[in-house]
């Protein structure tokens, strides 16, 4: 089991629920399970470019993107990009 | 009934609700923060609202609420079909049906159609596939579908306008689009007065008189009572410019529409800094000022869906975050100051 923590507005499009507990294998399967999945991912099932997702801490850009294997990891954490100030 | 307008801004959705003279507002809101409102409307038939809401970072969506603002359905699955290599850019107006359908206006330059009150959501694929759509282009909002209007009087014509596509009718429930554009200037192109392209603003139908059509357009506001067959241009008839957004009819009196002028498009402030509501009670004929009770100096600006109308009032909302009413006639009362930039504003009633 994996947590996943989501920021405040898409808490809000979750029922006001702003952590899930999901089992998944890897990043994308997280994700996939959220009910705001359609929020994340765009009608070609591509990641949004300004949602930015950190596995304990880390980028997952930097780490393989979003098929990188969840082995071991505590926590997903989505957050949206905050280019622009 | 009294009024309710839905305001929409960059911040969320807000609540105003007025008492019968529209002197006294209540302000409720923000709803949906952190998701830009471009268009907000309650669905007579059932109370529910919907919402057009886009979020730079998780994209555009359309949302349903069925107990006022209290709690939110998101419709799923919204999307452009894969041939189409296009996707969704951003959502931006929905408009309620004749039975129990409702339509979705969005960029770029698309409609949808939903039987089950916005759960799910199907591509107009004439509009999607339209053989003049390489020769659309974007305006500075996006290729948007931000128009969609219904013929009372014939359950099979309605119409849509896109900047810079220009305007389309159907008369074949939405199987087939034909441009109506003709007379319709594009200054901005090559050809001034090319088949599609035009940057229309904000069209609108008659109720009353359903054959008639106004638009406000980038390059002009004209009058159509032929279904848009032809055109009429009326900003020469006492308009201090022909640019603008705001377009807003009197349900009572097909004669009657109002503008709010802006300096060209280039520059898209108030002409000699006065926010000015231009009327016409003649068809275009002429135009008067009714700016009594609105602030000046003003450079604010209002938007295509920043104008709304009722059958006692007429609407408007700022970029700089008021909302005036027509108040006993003729003067306008601010029913809300220092809201965030006002995106769209549409009037509906509540009980009070």
């Amino acid at each position: 089991m994996v947590l996943v923590v989501l920021p405040g507005v898409l808490a809000a499009q979750a029922g006001g629920r702003k952590r899930f507990e999901v089992e998944a294998a890897t990043v994308d399967q997280a994700l996939r399970a959220l009910p705001i999945a359609d929020l994340l991912y765009d009608e070609r099932g591509e990641l949004r470019p300004l949602v930015n997702v950190f596995v304990d801490g880390r980028d997952v850009r930097g780490d393989g993107g979003v098929d990188v294997p969840l082995e071991g990891a505590r926590e997903v954490r989505v957050v949206g990009a905050v280019a622009g100030g | 009934m009294s009024p309710l307008l839905l305001v929409g801004t960059r911040k969320g959705l807000f609540l105003l609700r007025g008492d019968e003279s529209r002197a006294e507002w209540k302000l409720e809101g923000p709803l949906l923060p952190g998701w830009e409102v471009f268009h907000a409307i309650r669905d007579p038939r059932d109370g529910a609202l919907y919402v057009a809401a886009n979020n730079w970072v998780y994209g555009a969506t359309v949302q349903r609420s069925d107990d006022l603002g209290a709690t939110w359905e998101r419709s799923e699955g919204l999307g452009l079909p894969e041939d189409s290599e296009l996707k969704l850019e951003k959502s931006w107006h929905v408009e309620p049906g004749r039975d129990g359908e409702l339509y979705f206006g969005a960029a770029p330059g698309v409609l949808f159609r939903s039987d089950d009150r916005g759960a799910t959501w199907e591509v107009n694929r004439g509009l999607l596939e339209h053989p003049t759509r390489e020769r659309w282009q974007p305006g500075a909002g996006g290729m948007c579908c931000h128009s969609i209007q219904l013929d009372p009087s014939d359950p099979n014509r309605l119409y849509v306008a896109i900047s810079a596509a220009g305007s389309f009718r159907s008369d074949d429930a939405g199987e087939t689009w034909t441009p109506i554009n003709k007379d319709v200037a594009a200054d901005f192109m090559p050809e001034k007065y090319p088949e599609v392209g035009q940057c229309v603003h904000k069209l609108l139908l008659h109720p009353g008189r359903p054959e008639r059509l106004w638009q406000q357009n980038h390059c002009g506001v004209y009058r159509s009572d032929d279904r848009g067959d032809t055109w009429e241009r009326l900003d020469g008839n006492g308009l201090p410019s022909d640019f603008g957004f705001g377009l807003a009819l009197d349900p009572a009196d097909p004669d009657t529409a109002f503008v709010i002028p802006e300096i060209s498009g280039e520059q898209r402030v108030t002409p000699d800094g006065r926010l000015g509501v231009y009327r016409t009670q003649d068809a275009g004929a002429s135009w008067e000022l009714v700016s009594d009770g609105l602030p000046e100096p003003s450079w604010t600006g209002v938007l295509r869906e920043g104008m709304s109308f009722d059958a006692e009032s007429v609407y408007v909302g700022t970029q700089s975050g008021s909302v005036f009413a027509i108040a006993g006639g003729s003067r306008w009362v601010e029913a809300a100051s220092h809201l965030p930039h006002v995106l769209s504003v549409e009037a509906a009633e509540w009980s009070s």
